[in-house]
């Protein structure tokens, strides 16, 4: 019997972000209430991300 | 620099009669230079970009401007303000930040930022941050930097030329300019406060931009 941790996702790529790994979280900034994800690689190339709460798209 | 810095004064082609903020016409905002970027464009601050002017520099769209730094004061007025850091590396950027930090306060970081200082626990100037805002990203790369290593949110004000690696929010606008740079802070500033219920939208700052404007020292 396994159980499944569910790990949080990176919002632009839907990447699994594992704990330890280089990333950043944080609220909306627009709404502030869906918690935004950025894997190390999305942040580095500026890909865009979209709160699925508020539409806001940065950065 | 200076090329940019003659025409910076110039950019008033707005009108006098809408107001942007409670009682200060779109012609005093303009007036700083805030909507004036370089004569680079990167593929990042694409969007941001309004139009071309014919001597090749880049205009940054005023909406855009003023749309993100309603954003950013509404998240630094979530954010525990004490471990809200504000940078500047650059000298014109020294006095708004300080007026900035003086205002809602932030930890203002003027000048050379020790490296460490967000990543090393056993530096002496060690902060733990909870949000990091930068003036130029490309001049504050070592904050950007660290701010990444240890996942801390960074907002960014971005010229039309910058890069936006690592940088969580933009604020699009021109971060070389001495009024605009004001400009930009007074807005953040009077923004914050009214986010964190300190200030009533139809109310004023007790500072002009003037007052966040670093000053130039004749020799
Ligand atoms: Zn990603
Ligand atoms: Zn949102």
């Amino acid at each position: 019997m396994s159980e499944r941790i569910s790990l949080p996702t990176c919002t632009s790529c839907n990447r699994p972000i594992a704990p330890g790994e280089k990333a950043v979280k944080f609220y909306c900034l627009n709404c502030g209430q869906v918690v935004i994800w950025r894997c190390e690689k999305c942040r580095k190339f500026s890909r865009d991300y979209k709160c699925i709460n508020c539409g806001f798209i940065g950065p | 620099m200076s090329y940019k810095k003659d025409y910076e004064e110039k950019d008033e082609s707005g009108s006098s009669e809408k107001l942007v903020i409670a009682q200060l016409p779109e012609r005093t905002i303009l007036a700083t230079g805030i909507r004036v970027g370089t004569v680079v464009k990167t593929k990042y601050m694409e969007n941001f970009i309004s139009r071309t002017r014919p001597d090749g520099l880049h205009i940054i769209d005023l909406d855009k401007i003023l749309s993100r730094i309603d954003i950013a004061g509404r998240f630094i007025a979530r954010s525990d303000i004490k471990r809200t850091v504000v940078c500047s590396a650059r000298e014109y950027g020294k006095k708004p930040v300080e007026m900035f930090c003086s205002l809602t306060g932030a930890i203002p970081m003027i000048g050379r930022f020790m490296p460490g200082t967000f990543t090393n626990p056993l530096f002496a100037g060690h902060i733990d941050p909870e949000l990091a805002i930068v003036t130029d990203p490309l001049i504050d790369a070592q904050v950007v930097e660290e701010a990444s290593n240890i996942g801390v949110p960074v907002i960014a004000i971005c010229d039309t030329d910058n890069v936006t690696s690592n940088t969580d929010l933009v604020i699009p606008g021109n971060n070389r300019g001495r009024r605009a740079l004001a400009a930009i802070f007074w807005l953040l500033a009077r923004i914050v406060l009214i986010h964190s219920g300190a200030l009533s939208p139809d109310q004023q700052l007790d500072h002009s931009i003037e007052d966040f404007e670093t000053k130039i020292i004749e020799e």
